[in-house]
């Protein structure tokens, strides 16, 4: 299906990437934004709230962050395409109905412009320290898919991506952008509505007297219909069966021997399976020159940017070095890593944080490949002038670490002394 | 089945607005065999957040009409109660009042109605007057019942159903075997000052119709008010 030329504000703009992932939200066909304002992600919902009303979109703020999201929710189940955007503890109180979302299976997507944290941090700068939050923040086990812009352009595109990939596999998807993207001006180009692939709702379509909410097609994922249609649905955050109906006899999987005594199972397992066993359609990386590397450099959202120069001196001078940006920071391409693992050197990973992809990485490479965080604290992005000397030092050592290392940046040396890479356990 | 579902249901029928345009946003747990009998669409959401749940439904959807069943906002959610009677978004809330913490909310079979677990050692703490709060903030219509004055509560119901705006009725359903107690223990006063409301130990329980007028609701005036600064642009919320 191709975008409704309605919602497309076709044309080429100087905007930023606040402002272009609202367009790119719109053009998918979001109907509704329930928004509390929060730096730096005032931007993208001022500007949804600008355009809005020309789309028949409707943007209404709410209270509180709590009532934005669970305003969201309502809003997906009366039918419509539905969103927030937030950032750093704002996302935090988020948490409770992202979790309800995820166990309803009902489609929604946040923006996250990510600042520094923890807690109110530094409202105005960059961080990337939200991304395990974004994964595990709320309670219990479920998946959700996490995508990260490196610019403004891409913005626009993954706000489409990320609608297309909820309404896919009914599931929350976060657009983990971050402040320095949100906030960086560039050329966007937003393309005619025929150019943009939209993923409809997954519509039931059978007998109405034959509807179970959760029953599922082979790919696990179930149709849906919208409040209001006539078929009378019981949706729950409990455990539930097929029907919708709670299942509080038999805990937390689908084939407990006591469920089966009852014939009711429950869905819970099916939250993290339709992910975990769909990735190799979610999953979307880029990467460069890796095929003979010695050295690769895996990066995300802003980082991926800062670190290309860094890669580009080090090719320049020799040395081979490949680069994997993820596109999906969730589900992670670990397949990918393993194969990579047995035939590099080792990773380099720079992120705006003190180690959380880094760990993921070094889960994968299994021991197989050094592996050394570039870690920053926040409020700015690397030098890349770090990122190429931790390139450089993982070249030049002789020996196998055991755990991540954790490269010192210059300033840190400065600062503290000492060499430039500290062992991380 | 629970008083309270059972007048919604006649209240349902009553006021003929059709069961598929009545959803149910609540935050505990309903028997979903009930819930097949009575034909309408439930969600059960988080604990508190039943009234921006419904209001993203009615601003997605507005044909729909939301109804919310909540306790009596000494649990959480109270926020978002003061702010949907400010916005009159177009809802029906119905408060189970236990009395703040006497039970869980919903709940139709009882405890010991003295000492539930969280207050061991009884209670002293005062109920909100909810019908005062609802008034104030700017609901459009405000009644309170005990869960046994089924046919005024039907009534209320129907009425809610079908009025324009944000309405609270106040239902006073505390565990089975003292509803009687309560009902006992009432007083009609319709067209009563909310300020005379209050929920006081040895006086009478006031129930009735207290409050009917007319405001905006929240769509109404989004509508009015964007059609005037972008014209023709604007792309109307269909009612």
């Amino acid at each position: 299906m191709k975008a409704d030329p309605r919602d497309v504000f076709t044309g080429t703009y100087y905007i930023d990437g606040d402002v272009a992932m609202a367009y790119g939200a719109l053009a998918a066909g979001c109907k509704f934004l329930g928004g509390y304002p929060i730096t730096p992600s005032t931007e993208a919902a001022e500007a949804f709230a600008r355009i809005a009303p020309r789309a028949g979109a409707r943007f209404i703020q709410m209270e509180d962050e709590l009532g934005s999201i669970a305003s969201v929710l309502g809003a997906s189940w009366a039918g419509q395409k539905a969103m927030t955007i937030t950032s750093g503890p704002s996302y935090s109180l988020m948490m409770e109905n992202i979790s309800l979302g995820a166990a309803m299976e009902i489609p929604f997507i946040i923006i996250n412009i990510q600042r520094a944290g923890p807690s109110t941090g530094v409202p105005t700068c960059t961080g990337q320290a939200d991304v395990m939050q974004s994964r595990w923040g709320g309670n219990g086990d479920y998946e959700i898919i996490a995508l990260a812009p490196d610019s403004p352009q891409e913005g626009f595109e993954f706000a489409v991506k990320a609608f297309n990939l909820a309404e896919r596999y009914r599931c929350p998807v976060m657009l983990m952008s971050d402040e320095c993207v949100g906030h960086m001006t560039e050329k966007v180009v937003v393309p005619e509505a025929s150019k943009i692939d939209i993923e409809p709702r997954r519509f039931y379509k059978g007998p109405a007297d034959a509807y179970l909410p959760y029953k599922r097609d082979p790919d696990l994922v179930s149709p849906i219909v919208k409040a209001g249609d006539g078929y009378g649905i019981y949706i729950t955050g409990l455990s539930h069966d097929e029907k919708g109906h709670p299942v509080l006899e038999s805990g937390n999987s689908y084939d407990l021997e006591h469920a089966r005594a009852l014939n009711r199972k429950s869905t819970d397992q099916y939250l993290v399976d339709k992910i975990r066993k769909n990735r190799d359609k979610i999953i979307e990386i880029q990467e460069e020159n890796t095929e003979d590397a010695d050295v690769v450099v895996v990066s995300y959202g802003i980082s991926s940017r800062v670190a290309y120069r860094a890669v580009e001196q080090a090719r320049q001078e020799g040395y081979k070095v490949g680069t994997l940006r993820l596109i999906t920071v969730w589900p992670f391409p670990e397949e990918r890593i393993r194969e990579l693992a047995g035939r590099v050197k080792g990773f380099v990973v720079p992120e705006i944080n003190y180690g959380q992809i880094v760990f993921e990485v070094d889960r994968c490479a299994e021991g197989r490949a050094n592996v050394v965080l570039v870690p920053h604290g926040g409020a700015s992005v690397h030098q890349p002038e770090d990122i190429y000397a931790a390139i450089r030092q993982l070249l030049e050592s002789k020996k196998r670490y055991e755990n991540v290392f954790e490269f010192r940046t210059i300033l840190e040396r400065k600062v503290f002394g000492g060499g430039m890479l500290k062992n991380r356990s | 089945m629970d008083k309270i579902l059972e007048a919604l249901s006649k209240g349902i029928e009553k006021s003929g607005i059709g069961r598929k345009r009545v959803c149910l946003v609540t935050d505990i747990l309903y028997d979903p065999e009930v819930l097949e009998t009575l034909k309408i669409d439930l969600f059960h959401t988080s604990r508190g957040r039943t009234i921006p749940f419904a209001t993203g439904m009615k601003l997605a959807n507005p044909k729909l009409k939301p109804v919310v069943i909540m306790g009596d906002m000494a649990t959480l959610g109270g926020n978002h109660f003061v702010h949907a009677c400010r916005r009159n978004m177009d809802l029906l809330v119905i408060c189970a009042n236990h009395f703040v913490y006497r039970r869980v909310e919903g709940e139709s079979a009882s405890g010991d109605y003295d000492t539930v677990s969280y207050s061991p050692y009884l209670l002293f703490e005062n109920p909100l007057n909810i019908p005062h709060i609802a008034r104030s903030c700017g609901s459009v219509y405000t009644a309170r019942w005990t869960a046994l004055h089924t046919d005024e509560l039907t009534r209320s119901i129907s009425h809610g159903l079908k009025k324009k705006g944000l309405s609270v009725i106040d239902v006073i359903s505390p565990p089975a075997e003292l509803l009687d107690f309560y009902y006992r223990h009432s007083e009609i006063r319709n067209g009563e000052d909310t300020i005379h409301t209050g929920i006081e130990e040895e006086k009478k329980i006031i129930v009735g119709e207290f409050l009917e007028r007319e405001r905006p609701t929240f769509i109404e005036s989004y509508n009015r008010q964007l059609e005037e600064v972008l014209g023709d642009q604007f792309v109307k919320i269909e009612v």
